[in-house]
């Protein structure tokens, strides 16, 4: 092995000797120990090294950020009731089969449900911790017309998904498909508009009306079109929300 | 999984993955959000992963691939040949300088690192994930993982050099007066 080699080897070897165990190493660890100059390079390598893990280390991560993780996995987690069983698999496929055939496809509304309450609770965690600002001219222009009087929210809206991702609009994540948020304010008060795209959660209830979620203190109003799925949250309470449909 | 076991969960990793999402979106407001991203898809999807040693290189890796999703849209393809070969050399000055840098210019510095770099090597000084754990994470050989902390720590070295430089130069100096008398 020569030196260049070894130093290659020796420069992924991470300095809290996590990595003494690796069989991967041995030999040039060796050669380290044997060969002056290559064992200096590795003592300053890994003095560097760890200098810089001892820097990224001082760097906390900011306040309310694991409260608002715990609260958000709380809030995410899938009931427990829509989990699969733990059943044998042999059992479980029989149980299904049985249960499919008595209820058919009643089984259906209770997925979709379970679908539009995840995106609910999304939005809420999203909506009671703040991060919000929807930005961009096409975000700008929904939030003015979100901000009329005269503008019902309940039904379809003028929302051109792409266009709003394209320039800016806050984009968020949701079980791998983009969310928008759009803030805007009326009568004073503060309401998040989120948007996600029908197409991307096909277990979503057909075209239906708005159903309401309170949880911390916030409400949310969800319902669909044929293309997209709404949900309008807002700290004021039900009648506010009342008041856009 | 109970609350239990996900609040241990969380902090066990928050924060290493928090500094990983620093580095890869240069803000805190948008790295505070890949985490949360990150934990959210754990508690809906990843708590089906039974084996808790697989959960921090599961959040590693889910984490960076939020991170590209959603960079994706405007994202400019670097290419890897066009970059400088890595310099292995390192003084001890090198070392002798990080400790006179604080934490935020550090980071400053990593996050100017090119991102094909970045992401292995914040990973490699967070110390959580071997370099064989580096490679799965980031869907790359291993080969090209050495490679790349070999470069990547080479363009650190240059970048924290230049950073202490300009810091240097910025330092306002003040006149002495001579003779010690004042007006």
């Amino acid at each position: 092995m020569t030196n260049q080699e070894a130093k290659f080897i020796l420069g992924v070897y991470r300095p809290s000797g996590a990595d003494a165990g690796n069989a991967t190493f041995g030999v040039a660890l060796e050669h380290a120990k044997t060969d002056p100059a290559l064992g200096a390079w590795f003592a300053r390598d890994q003095a560097h090294a760890a200098a810089i893990t001892a820097k990224l280390r001082e760097i906390a991560p900011p306040a309310g950020l694991r409260e608002a993780i715990l609260a958000g996995g709380r809030l995410s987690a899938v009931p427990e009731q829509n989990r699969r069983s733990r059943l044998p698999a042999w059992l479980a496929l029989a149980a299904s089969v049985a249960v499919l055939a008595t209820i058919g496809i009643k089984l259906w509304p209770n997925r979709a449900a379970a679908e539009e309450q995840r995106l609910a609770l999304f939005a809420i965690d999203d909506a009671a911790h703040g991060r919000h600002g929807g930005h961009g001219t096409a975000a700008g222009a929904l939030q003015s017309m979100l901000s009329l009087a005269s503008t019902r929210l309940g039904g379809d809206l003028p929302v051109d998904f792409a266009a709003l991702q394209s320039t800016g609009c806050r984009t968020l994540r949701v079980e791998g498909h983009d969310m928008i948020e759009v803030c805007f304010v009326r009568d004073g008060s503060e309401y998040h508009l989120y948007v996600v795209q029908r197409s991307d959660f096909p277990e979503l209830p057909a075209k239906d009306g708005p159903i309401f979620t309170d949880r911390e203190g916030m409400t949310v109003a969800s319902w669909s079109d044929n293309q997209r799925h709404y949900i309008v949250a807002s700290g004021k309470g039900r009648s506010a929300l009342e008041h856009l449909l | 999984m109970s609350n239990e076991v996900f609040t241990q969960l969380v902090d066990a990793h928050y924060a290493p993955l928090y500094r990983f999402a620093l580095s890869l979106a240069r803000n805190s407001s948008d790295a505070g959000d890949l985490v949360q991203q990150t934990f959210f898809i754990w508690a809906t999807k990843g708590q089906s992963l039974r084996e808790a040693a697989k959960a921090k290189s599961w959040l590693f890796t889910t984490l960076y691939r939020e991170f590209l999703r959603g960079r994706r849209r405007d994202a400019r393809a670097t290419s890897i040949e066009d970059l400088p070969p890595g310099e292995q050399d390192i003084a001890a000055e090198d070392v002798d300088r990080v400790a006179r840098l604080d934490a935020a210019t550090v980071m400053t510095a990593l996050q100017s690192v090119d991102e094909v770099f970045r992401a292995p090597l914040t990973l490699f000084y967070l110390e959580d994930l071997s370099y064989q754990e580096i490679a799965e994470a980031l869907d790359v050989p291993i080969g090209t993982i050495m490679s790349r902390l070999s470069r990547g720590k080479a363009q650190l070295r240059a970048v924290l050099a230049r950073e202490e430089s300009s810091a240097r130069t910025k330092v306002v100096s003040f006149p002495i007066a001579k003779g010690g008398s004042q007006s």
